[in-house]
């Protein structure tokens, strides 16, 4: 059963899941590219200068792009089923209703990682080659809260799509721009190192968000 | 699972309110402290200040209360005010009873911050060391970075991005000779190509005696500074400042501010009162004859005049900085470059 509903899942947002890919993977080639220009035009040596003095880490155009994939999966997969209404069919397989829930979250999480991961290798694999090791991780660890945004956005996105009354679904967006608000408060590359493990925990927490508002679906709560 | 869930989101919105509720009654309550622009005067033998009123009227006075015009304010701080008083041809023969020229006031000038912000961020682990004797005029910034290990120093070619083997094994061994024991506590210097000369790193080892490390002509250059007995360094400030009389200013474990001096490496005492350089943030204006040490400390502003000849009190002043915030949750603050959560 857990297996069709991946299919049924794969099957709803695989076009967008091309799309993020390629955007994911677009914006990382590009960030790197414009690291390659640097190097070619005014050398390594700049870059490294650069990055020791300055705290420059050259990838700031990366920030919120995981945070709008999340978002944006975490619509195309629920909003369609809840404006038809058709969410309630996934509710009467043969399987428990948060068991179905946590199938599609996983799913999703799954593929959003998928998305990620391939951006984060890519830049991994280039920087290793020009920078040494203090100076990629440094700018590696400083974009691991964005994509973990990325996740913290399709679970509350996820949240506020299954809230079947407005009201709420109102407030549980404001709600969700706040949490969101906690992974952009850097001052600093890096800044996030101590906290990272802690968010990691919270974020996926917010998975056990859904489950309010399926319970409130369940109940036939409507506007 | 349902309860679960309903506890989770009880935890988040009394978590958004204590970090929400707090944040905004902050934003919108706080009123700036103002304090007075203060230095401390050898002419006056006082702290003189300058303050704007609600017109938009300055005031200069000292800390007794006297009154002077702006012109009167620009001759008891000679110093400061050097350019001014050589434009009005006003600038003294000797200041103090001591001959002096604008070029020496203006060498012997300098200013010091030291910002928590720059002791608590996150630390990248490469630095650069220049050239100090390149036989140019200007400094140029080298091409290579260098780590500190637990086995040694390390050179790492920026353009290949290759360890330079060589030049990383003179380092180490020049180093070890003169006893240093890696991997280094803490260093401080200021590499860049934009300032007069370079005096390489002050470096606390790994037992924390103290050390100066430079290249010299491309060699190694180490020197053990010895250390007044008791003195346990923790922070390190180089200074390079254009008299080129200190080599570095640090701080001990209680807080108190030493200087060590370039020509001797003598390490002398200051007086001023002991100070947490992590959570406090200090200023501090010299000249030959005084240092003029402001201290933000938790609701006060604190002002010392330490003697530039022997690093003696002289005077101290405070003004209070009350601040009316409510407690509540943040993550980020004005003393580190981190996020993290914590009850302030």
């Amino acid at each position: 059963m857990i297996k069709a509903i991946f299919y049924k899942e794969w099957i709803k947002t695989r076009w967008y899941l091309l799309l993020a890919f390629v955007v994911s993977m677009g914006f990382a080639i590009y960030a790197m590219l414009r690291i390659s220009r640097v190097c070619s035009l005014k050398g390594v040596d700049h870059l490294w200068v650069v990055m020791m003095q300055r705290d420059a880490i050259f990838v700031e155009l990366l920030q919120y792009v995981p945070m709008i994939l999340g978002l944006i999966l975490a619509i195309v997969q629920f909003a369609p089923e809840m404006h038809h209404r058709s969410f309630k069919l996934t509710l009467h397989l043969p399987i428990r209703a948060t068991k179905a829930l946590a199938s599609m979250l996983s799913f999703g999480m799954m593929v959003l990682l998928l998305t990620f991961l391939p951006a984060l290798l890519l830049m991994w694999g280039y920087l290793q080659t020009i920078l040494a090791p203090e100076l990629y991780w440094h700018i590696l660890l400083s974009v691991l809260p964005w994509y973990l945004a990325g996740v913290a956005a399709y679970l509350l996105a996820c949240w506020v799509a299954l809230e079947p009354t407005w009201g709420r679904r109102v407030s549980n967006l404001v709600i969700g721009i706040l949490l969101l608000r906690m992974y952009f408060l850097a001052p600093a590359p890096e800044a996030y190192n101590e906290f990272l493990p802690l968010l990691v925990i919270v974020t996926l927490s917010y998975s056990l968000l859904s489950v309010l508002s399926l319970t409130r679906f369940r109940d036939g709560r409507q506007d | 699972m349902f309860k679960i869930s309903k506890i989770l989101f009880s935890l988040i919105v009394m978590f958004l309110l204590v970090w929400q509720l707090p944040a905004c009654y902050n934003f919108f309550m706080s009123t700036p402290v103002d304090t007075p622009f203060t230095l401390y005067s050898s002419i006056a033998r006082d702290f003189a200040s300058l303050q704007t009123d609600e017109n938009k009227k300055m005031h200069y006075r000292d800390a007794s209360g006297n009154e002077y015009t702006e012109e009167q304010f620009d001759s008891i701080l000679p110093a400061f005010y050097y350019r001014q008083l050589v434009t009005d041809g006003r600038f003294p023969d000797t200041i103090c009873g001591i001959s002096v020229t604008p070029r020496q006031i203006q060498l012997a000038n300098f200013t010091m911050r030291l910002s928590p912000l720059d002791l608590n961020k996150p630390k990248l682990g490469l630095w650069q060391m220049l050239e100090t004797m390149s036989g140019r005029v200007d400094l140029e910034l080298p091409d290579d970075a260098f780590r500190i290990t637990s086995d040694g120093i390390e050179f790492v070619k920026m353009e290949t991005n290759t360890v330079d083997v060589d030049k990383s094994q003179r380092f180490t061994k020049a180093m070890k000779q003169k006893g240093f024991e890696f991997p280094a506590l803490s260093l401080s210097g200021n590499p860049t190509d934009r300032k007069e000369y370079d005096e390489g790193y002050a470096m606390l080892d790994a037992v924390k005696k103290l050390y100066h490390v430079k290249q010299t002509v491309g060699r190694p250059y180490v020197k053990a500074i010895s250390l007044p007995e008791g003195l346990v360094p923790q922070h390190l400030f180089i200074t390079e400042f254009p008299s080129r009389k200190w080599l570095c200013f640090l701080t001990d474990v209680e807080g108190y501010l030493w200087v060590v001096e370039r020509e001797s490496y003598a390490v002398k005492p200051t007086e001023i009162p002991s100070f947490n350089p992590s959570e406090e943030s200090a200023l501090i204006i010299g000249n030959m004859f005084d240092w003029t040490v402001k201290v933000n400390r938790a609701e006060r502003e604190c002002y010392y005049a330490i003697s530039a000849k022997d690093y003696s009190l002289i005077d101290s002043l405070s003004y209070e900085t009350p601040v009316h915030r409510m407690l509540g949750l943040t993550f980020t603050t004005s003393k580190d470059k981190f996020v993290k959560p914590r009850f302030k």
